[in-house]
């Protein structure tokens, strides 16, 4: 769930789709720690709202309550992160605060060939990120 | 108080003796009833109502007898009550006679009991002690005669021990290999066998012992361990094909077998180069598209020096067991490959003759893994005898072949190699940290007695000590990697390992990935785009030498424990040096779901190659690092979830795959009728006609026929005549194709010549126009060319096409999108046309994911929806679908009469002579086949049985844990398919109704095609 395929390039335009299938491969990511939330288009927004909301408040007693909490999107994604970091926030009374921070992915692409006599070939395409820190802060 | 008289008789002389003046009385034995608590009480009764029974005059007698027999009590009694006088007077001698006759016969029948319990349950509670069954002597002492007796009964009564042995005996070691390898004498073990056996539902399939799912409840845990963890099998009961020769000549005699439409062949240039394993779907030679043989993998060795032709290429084929019987013969036939390789001397190949098997079983010092390696040598052509039912062949027959003219060799390796297989984004982590790369000698270590002399052969060469450095560094990335799914689809990466039990963990543990390794650098970017360099996928295990000696000088696991046990400090790394096994291995990426939209990459995992014996040896190391291991059903799940057909039962072109159906329905059979009739379902009133196989043959009969049908109404008059007065409903539902292509009668009526033959010939059979019949002979030579027999639709071109119309028109543009080329050609009559006249008769594998609710299961129904069910749809979203009407059974009252005939017959037999019943019996026996619930005899035309078209069937069903509905994987008819998705408008293409053998309710779907 973690990812986003809602991936779009140009890619195609300069291939010849009869002879080259295209893959779109998994985006390279790091290894989770409890506290990312990596969002995507599939799961019902209110259920990831949820989600955060729980890792921020923590069991009944607020024990295990996470501090912050990292909210990745990408590509189209990324509105939604940001949809869903606001809404904390605006749900929390002042006590949470949001930082982003955007970055460029690599995602990789494979175009599988449909005839025997050609390589496979891998390219690179860009895609935009987000990664919003929600934290708590003190109350004044 | 259970042990008393059960039959007390009174001796003749008292009788005689009274019976002379009370004939009524005491003349009959008396008998005592076993429940009765209390003689006395039986007395009563009998006092109390024999004076009703026997009129008698004397009143004051009778009552006297009543007060006697109060006042005395006990049995003593007995015989006054009974009698209605008192004797006037008593012999003194007879009567004491009869009575000790009377005592002796109570004493008998107290010393030996007569229920079933033994003596110490007869007790009561307060008397019973702990251990009494197993101590004579807690018994009270009056019992203990009996219970002595009782107790030697039960030593004898115990089942003879099958073995003449004592338990030690037999656990002794040799005789223990002895009795396993008798055991796996008809089904072949694995390697890991003892350790499934232990933990799983074993079953014989295929000619082995395999583990069909864990003993523990594990289904949602080892759909987790595929999804976030690791999950482990053991495949190594597929089989593989070496094929040795000149490229060319290789090449040349397998590409008859595989057509380019299904994707790419054997000369793919990254597979023929060794750098990736390939996957194809294999036909007869020139038989393409009919005559499926089965999928297999393939995998080159790589070239050493690329760019030189003349070398002699090494190709395995990897296959599972059921295809390989018919793949291996015409691999053969293509190759030329007819005379068998004998003697080891011809060739380089150290093939393992019977004789020196044998040899080798007399050496007493022969250890486990030796044995049963041995067993697998001469045994390993068994697995193809069993399959196919070659029960002539004999295990010393060779398993190697050359051909005189191409020179190619085929070996069979099958159980020469384990092949692991690891499913998850944690094998990574397992992989890197179970499985250490050799290392290397230094020139300056005394290597005299090592057994290992590849290895140092190997270090003297400075090339082959950085290529193993290389490989190392290439398997080191690996563990910064989080899935298997981002490295290109079949990589194949060859390594050099050390042992992995040295560094076995002393407590299972579970290996997490490592954040620190998981920095992006360049190196692991490279590896992701270009995958593993060529150079890097050299393995020794392709030359069998050194598997063989490999295998040969592994440290038992019991000297390694010893070693382990003299270390100075316990627990500390146990350090061989030299003397260390070096394992060649092949590690070859297996890519999850590469097809369709959603969950891309889910089930990528690595599969490990081992040379044989050293299974153990790497099977626990895994598990140790939080391995799950699955079994047959495991991997069900995991072709299910990747909606991809499973082998064998999803090809149901090719042979292996019709004797799977085939043995599937018999057992579905079975036990269904070891259910009362009452408590199993009627599938005739379901109207369900075939709930334990899909008749695939006859689906897509009908469907040819209804396409021919209402093309042409003159010849579709005749059959739509038939059908309308059983379902009034069809004509309806077929009108609307019409509506939205009316200008197509031109092309119609143009093709329909040709089309109207190729339908006759197979379509005899059924109900078909007058004069198409006339045809048939005219047209039987065509078709006899065209061979209209079942096929799988796999040409990637068409399916690509067909699947950009399943989905609804609205997404239209964005399938135009993807794929330019192809998705502009629209869903016309004539493209479908185009496709029907090359496949008459072809199945299509679709995957259907339900709208709401229902899961479905195999041999579900995949159905055309009506209009009306489009309506109600569109009305209530959470409309369910349409119910089936309720059929009536007209076997029943067949079975009802059969019944009746034999009950008759029965008593007939009884009266009259056997000459009789034998005429009887004629008929019944061509009526055997009745059951009650089950359609029996030919099936009507399945297509129009319901009210619902049918269009397919599923093979593969189920409530799918990774999207969260039902999901289910099937084949649908294609020609049955363009009709539908040609009369749906837009917005619902692509919409089927399913409904599951025992039920009547249809459920909504949405199919899809993914290439």
């Amino acid at each position: 769930m973690a990812e986003n395929r809602e991936l779009r390039g140009t890619v195609e335009a300069e291939l010849d789709p009869v002879e080259y299938t295209l893959r779109k491969r998994l985006p390279n990511r790091l290894p989770r720690r409890p506290n990312d939330i990596y969002v995507n288009m599939k799961t019902d927004f209110k259920a990831q709202l949820a989600r955060c909301q729980k890792l921020l408040d923590g069991g009944a007693r607020g024990q295990n309550a996470c501090s912050e909490i990292y909210i990745h999107g990408l590509g189209l994604a990324i509105n939604r992160a940001i949809n869903i970091a606001l809404q904390l926030q605006a749900g929390s009374f002042g006590s949470l605060q949001v930082a982003a921070n955007t970055s460029t992915v690599e995602l990789a692409d494979e175009l599988e060939p449909e005839t025997d006599a050609r390589e496979p070939l891998t390219r690179i395409r860009n895609n935009s990120a987000i990664h919003i820190r929600v934290f708590r802060v003190t109350p004044k | 108080m259970r042990n008393q008289p059960t039959n007390v008789t009174l001796s003749s002389g008292f009788v005689a003796d009274r019976g002379v003046k009370h004939h009524n009385g005491g003349g009959k034995p008396f008998q005592a009833q076993k429940q009765e608590p209390h003689p006395g009480t039986s007395r009563q009764w009998q006092t109390r109502v024999n004076p009703h029974s026997l009129p008698d005059p004397d009143v004051n007698e009778q009552s006297s007898s009543k007060m006697m027999f109060r006042k005395k009590g006990g049995w003593k009694a007995g015989p006054e009550g009974t009698s209605q006088e008192i004797p006037k007077y008593i012999t003194a001698s007879t009567f004491a006679q009869a009575r000790a006759a009377e005592i002796s016969a109570m004493l008998k029948a107290v010393t030996q009991k007569s229920s079933n319990s033994l003596v110490f349950q007869t007790l009561p509670r307060h008397m019973r002690r702990r251990a009494m069954s197993h101590n004579v002597k807690r018994l009270p002492r009056r019992l203990q005669e009996i219970a002595q007796k009782e107790a030697e009964k039960a030593v004898h009564q115990k089942k003879e021990h099958s073995k003449n042995k004592c338990h030690k005996a037999r656990r002794c070691h040799m005789n223990r290999t002895l009795e396993f390898n008798r055991r796996q004498k008809k089904n072949i073990w694995l390697e890991t066998h003892i350790w499934h056996a232990k933990r799983f539902h074993m079953v014989k399939k295929w000619g082995y012992c395999l583990g069909e799912r864990p003993t523990v409840k594990s289904h949602r845990a080892c759909y987790r361990a595929m999804t976030n963890r690791c999950l482990l099998q053991d495949l190594s009961y597929y089989c593989c094909l070496e094929l040795k020769g000149k490229e060319e000549e290789i090449l040349k005699a397998l590409s008859g077998m595989c057509s380019i439409d299904t994707g790419l062949t054997f000369a793919a240039v990254h597979c023929l180069s060794g750098k990736r394993q390939g996957s194809l779907v294999l036909y007869r030679a020139n038989k393409y598209p009919r005559e499926m043989l089965g999928p297999v993998t393939f995998i080159w060795k790589s070239q050493r020096t690329p760019g030189h032709t003349s070398e002699s290429r090494q190709l395995w084929i990897w296959l599972h067991p059921t295809l390989k019987q018919a793949i291996l013969e015409e691999i053969k036939a293509v190759c030329q490959c007819v005379e068998p390789i004998k003697s080891v001397a011809c060739i380089t190949d150290p093939l393992l003759t019977p004789s020196q098997g044998k040899s080798q079983t007399e050496l007493p010092d022969e250890k486990i893994g030796k044995k049963r390696k041995r067993k697998d040598d001469e045994e390993s052509a068994k697995p193809i005898k069993r399959i196919i039912g070659d029960g002539t062949r004999d295990p010393s027959l060779p398993y190697s072949w050359i051909s005189p003219v191409t020179g190619i060799i085929i070996s069979d390796l099958t159980m020469e190699m384990n092949r692991f297989r690891l499913i998850g984004p944690l094998s990574h982590s397992i992989l890197t940290e179970a499985i250490k790369a050799a290392s290397v000698h230094t020139v300056g270590e005394d290597t005299e007695e090592t057994p290992h002399h590849w290895w140092i052969e190997t270090c003297k060469n400075p090339d082959s000590v950085s290529l193993h450095y290389r490989q190392e560094a290439v398997f080191e990335l690996l563990g910064g990697i989080t899935s298997p799914a981002q490295i290109p689809a079949g990589t194949i990466l060859g390594l050099t390992v050390g042992d992995p039990r040295i560094n076995l963990p002393p407590k299972k543990s579970k290996a997490l990935p490592n954040p620190e390794k998981c920095q992006d650098n360049e190196k692991v970017r490279q590896l992701l785009l270009e995958g593993v360099p060529v150079e890097c996928t050299h393995s020794f295990i392709w030359n069998q030498d050194i598997c063989k000696s490999v295998t040969e000088n592994k440290i038992s696991d019991q000297d390694l424990n010893r070693m382990r046990s003299e270390l100075l400090v316990p627990g500390s790394q146990l350090i061989l040096g030299p003397h260390e096994s070096k394992i060649p291995i092949l590690l070859i990426q297996q890519p999850g779901k590469v097809t369709g939209e959603d969950r891309l990459g889910w089930g990528s995992g690595w599969d490990v190659l081992l040379p044989k014996g050293w299974g153990m040896a790497f099977w626990i190391p895994f598990i140790y690092r939080g391995a799950r291991v699955g079994g047959l059903k495991e991997s069900a799940v995991h072709y299910q979830y990747k909606r991809s057909p499973s082998v064998p039962g999803d090809f149901p072109d090719c042979p292996a795959g019709m004797l799977f159906a085939e043995e599937q329905a018999n057992n579905l059979l079975e036990k269904y009728k070891r259910r009362p009739p009452a408590k199993r379902p009627n599938y005739v009133k379901l109207g369900t006609l075939a709930p334990f196989f899909c008749p695939w043959e006859q689906l897509t009969q009908d469907w040819e026929l209804r396409g021919q049908a209402h093309e042409e109404p003159s010849v579709a008059s005749s059959p739509n005549g038939k059908e309308s007065d059983l379902r009034s409903e069809m004509p309806c539902a077929l009108m609307p194709k019409k509506t939205p292509q009316p200008s197509d009668e031109v092309g119609t009526s143009l093709d329909h010549p040709r089309k109207a033959e190729e339908v006759m010939d197979t379509g005899c059979q059924e109900p078909v126009g007058p004069e198409s019949i006339t045809d048939q002979e005219a047209s039987e030579n065509h078709v006899a060319a065209t061979g209209s027999q079942l096929c799988v639709l796999r040409s990637r071109k068409l399916l690509k096409q067909l699947s950009a119309w399943c989905g609804p028109s609205s997404e239209d543009s964005r399938a135009a999108w993807r794929a330019p080329g192809r998705a502009q050609q629209g869903l016309t009559r004539e493209a479908c046309l185009s496709i029907l006249g090359h496949f008459p008769r072809a199945l299509v594998w679709v995957s259907l994911s339900l709208l709401s609710k229902g899961s479905p299961e195999p041999h579900t129904m995949i159905c055309i929806p009506a209009k009306e069910d489009f309506l109600q749809l569109r009305k209530d979203w959470h409309y369910c679908g349409p119910q089936e009407s309720k059929h009536s059974d007209p076997f029943k009252s067949k079975i009802l009469k059969q019944k009746e005939k034999k009950k008759r017959e029965k008593r007939q037999k009884l009266g009259h002579t056997s000459s009789d019943g034998l005429a009887g019996e004629e008929p019944m026996a061509g009526q055997e086949a009745l059951t009650l619930g089950l359609w029996s005899g030919r099936l009507p035309r399945v297509t129009l049985h319901c009210s619902r078209t049918l269009l397919g069937f599923v093979t593969q069903g189920d409530f799918s844990m990774a999207v969260g509905c039902g999901e289910a994987l099937g084949f649908v008819s294609l020609t049955g398919l363009l009709d539908m998705l040609s009369s749906q408008p837009g917005a619902q293409r692509g919409l089927v109704l399913l409904r599951p053998p025992a039920s009547l309710q249809y459920r909504f779907a949405r199919i899809a095609i993914e290439v």
